[in-house]
């Protein structure tokens, strides 16, 4: 338990920091690299939470084929033409960014107080099995419509990719 | 180990990603941005599912997972379309649905 905990805590600090470096750093690729590390560091915690399916789909659907995505599509826009932060009211800019998320945090923190009074006891042991028979239950079972749909969906997402990008094609072809 | 903790971990990751959000003008950072909000309702999510042994949590944070692949694909498509007709990557520039 003692083990888990400190695990835990490292983690969630390192993807703290990582989380703050994809926001810092001027550079895209350095972002979505720091991004790889913050999504690797929360597949961790999954994994400590005894939510070993989703930590593998973590690294799997997250740090595998969407983080390639990103790198595919940084490297088809040419990073040099990608605006990083601006020069003159960058600063400006940045204080306006920390302070709504300030705005945010202020009513979560206030929550975390009042109403989580429960909220800091340690929870029942996990079961030995893990849970992602229960999981599967729970998907192919009462989740079993929301599961079909969110197949349809991507289906949906797969031809509106494929339209885009071929109506690109076709417009580059009648330009001049 | 404590609910609080894991809550506390999304609430500050979900912070920075809307920050992120303002802050940058970058597209690519911005989705980046986005998913690391998604990120946050997933942890939040599978906190609840260990602290109240409802696994129901964990399904939906697979769902959630499957939706910002798709919105991620669609999005990147677009961010492309974009800059090949526009050739500027600016959100502050691409402003012509602005009425």
């Amino acid at each position: 338990m003692g083990l888990t905990q400190a695990l835990c805590i490292l983690f969630g600090a390192l993807a703290l920091a990582s989380a703050l470096a994809v926001v810092a750093t001027r550079h895209v690729i350095h972002s979505a690299l720091w991004f790889i590390t913050h999504l690797l560091c929360l597949a961790c915690i999954y994994g400590l939470l005894n939510a070993p399916l989703l930590a593998v789909l973590q690294v799997m659907v997250y740090s595998g084929a969407v983080m390639v995505l990103f790198l595919f599509a940084i490297m088809i826009l040419d990073a040099s033409v990608l605006p990083a932060l601006p020069r003159g009211q960058g600063s400006l800019q940045a204080l306006g960014g920390v302070l709504a998320a300030l705005c945010l945090l202020a009513p979560g923190l206030a929550w975390l107080r009042l109403e989580g009074r429960g909220l800091g006891q340690p929870w029942p042991a996990a079961s030995a099995e893990g849970s992602t028979a229960a999981v599967a239950r729970v998907l192919f079972g009462s989740y079993l419509y929301p599961f079909e749909l969110v197949s349809v969906l991507l289906l949906v997402a797969l031809i509106g990719v494929m339209v885009l990008a071929s109506r690109k094609l076709e417009s580059t072809e009648g330009r001049p | 180990m404590s609910l609080g903790f894991v809550l506390l971990l999304s609430l500050l990751i979900f912070c920075i990603g809307v920050a992120g959000v303002i802050i940058r003008r970058d597209p690519i950072v911005l989705f980046i941005c986005i998913e690391m909000m998604f990120n946050a309702a997933n942890l939040a999510f599978v906190g609840i599912a260990r602290a109240t042994g409802l696994v129901e949590a964990q399904a939906i944070a697979f769902l959630v997972i499957a939706v910002a692949a798709a919105e991620v694909a669609v999005g990147l498509a677009i961010i492309i379309a974009i800059f090949r007709s526009q050739h500027d990557a600016d959100v502050d520039h691409v402003s012509s649905l602005k009425g």
